[in-house]
């Protein structure tokens, strides 16, 4: 007999649903990111990308790193990783009708005092380190994660892209970077290709980072 | 004012159901702890319900049977939002669950 595959996401979407707060919160970014405004526009952005930042703030990371950190079997391209795909609703929260450059929207960033300090704070918190058995010059993943999930809710908010292995980015390319193409390419490199990022999320995923999540959520 | 007595019988009680289980028609996979008011409200009856009582007794009402003292949800929960078995649809409901409960 086949044995039931455990989708980590689908249960964290259920234990969000069992805890009052969670739920609270949950609904009170999913109404505004799904209500359709005007013909034109699919949602109010702005209202939904208001009540993700406080998902991420008010409700305990157990949960809310639960949904959106959530390990997917590498196979899993369908439910699991589909399912933690859609947790940030990227229809409204994400996805644009143009991708605009990653330099120019970088740059729109830092016009913004919130997504300009969260910005920074990614890089600092985030920063990889080839030669750290974490792969992180500061080897604190839940500072890493809470830099990440900051970004959530501002014009740099990150997603999953549809790939086999971790990887996120903003909405946005290098095409058009002109003389800036390898400046954007780095910039665009720290969001897909950082180990310390991806083995951040791994661990949280895996509950292999014991020590720093312990004293938050004794289970 | 109020227009509920709160009564001893009648109470908030919860149960663990898949969201397929409310048998409102969605497809999906998430659950929900359901929330129901149950119990009986004799102690919060009133004079208009004892009469209402003693009235539809002596058939003095013609076939007439008005509702009598309910126990019923008098607060709502949150709203609940799931998304759907293809991952591509969140939900979200309503007043489908009660969070405090009085006799009405």
């Amino acid at each position: 007999p086949a044995v039931a595959r455990e989708n980590n996401c689908l249960n964290a979407a259920k234990a969000c649903n069992l805890n009052d707060v969670c739920k609270k919160h949950r609904t009170a970014y999913i109404t505004p990111c799904t209500s359709r405004v005007s013909s034109a526009e699919v949602c109010n952005k702005r209202k939904c990308h208001k009540a993700l930042r406080q998902f991420f703030d008010k409700v305990p990371p157990k949960h809310s790193y639960g949904m959106l950190f959530c390990s997917c079997p590498l196979r899993d391209q369908t439910a699991c990783s589909e399912r933690r795909r859609q947790t940030i609703v990227p229809a409204c929260s994400y996805e644009e009708k143009q991708q605009p450059n990653c330099l120019e929207l970088q740059a729109s960033c830092k016009t913004n005092y919130i997504c300009r300090s969260r910005l920074a704070d990614f890089f600092v918190n985030c920063q990889p380190e080839p030669r750290s058995l974490s792969g992180c010059l500061k080897e604190n993943y839940a500072d890493c994660l809470l830099a990440y999930s900051g970004l959530i809710g501002t014009v740099m908010t990150p997603n999953y892209l549809r790939s086999p292995k971790i990887s996120v980015s903003p909405y946005c390319d290098c095409s058009n970077s002109g003389n800036n193409k390898d400046e954007c390419d780095k910039f665009t490199e720290f969001f897909t290709e950082n180990t310390c990022l991806r083995n951040a999320i791994q661990a949280f995923g895996n509950g292999t980072d014991v020590g720093v999540w312990q004293p938050m959520s004794p289970v | 004012e109020a227009i509920w007595v709160q009564s001893r019988g009648c109470l908030l009680k919860e149960v663990h159901l898949n969201v397929t289980d409310l048998g409102l028609g969605y497809q999906t996979e998430e659950e929900l702890l359901f929330r129901y008011c149950s119990g009986t409200c004799i102690e919060a009856e009133t004079n208009y319900d004892k009469i209402l009582n003693n009235l539809t007794h002596n058939k003095k009402l013609d076939k007439d049977t008005p509702s009598r003292t309910c126990c019923r949800p008098i607060e709502f929960d949150d709203p609940l939002s799931f998304l759907d078995k293809e991952n591509k649809m969140y939900h979200i409901l309503t007043k489908h669950s009660a969070s405090k409960c009085g006799c009405i």
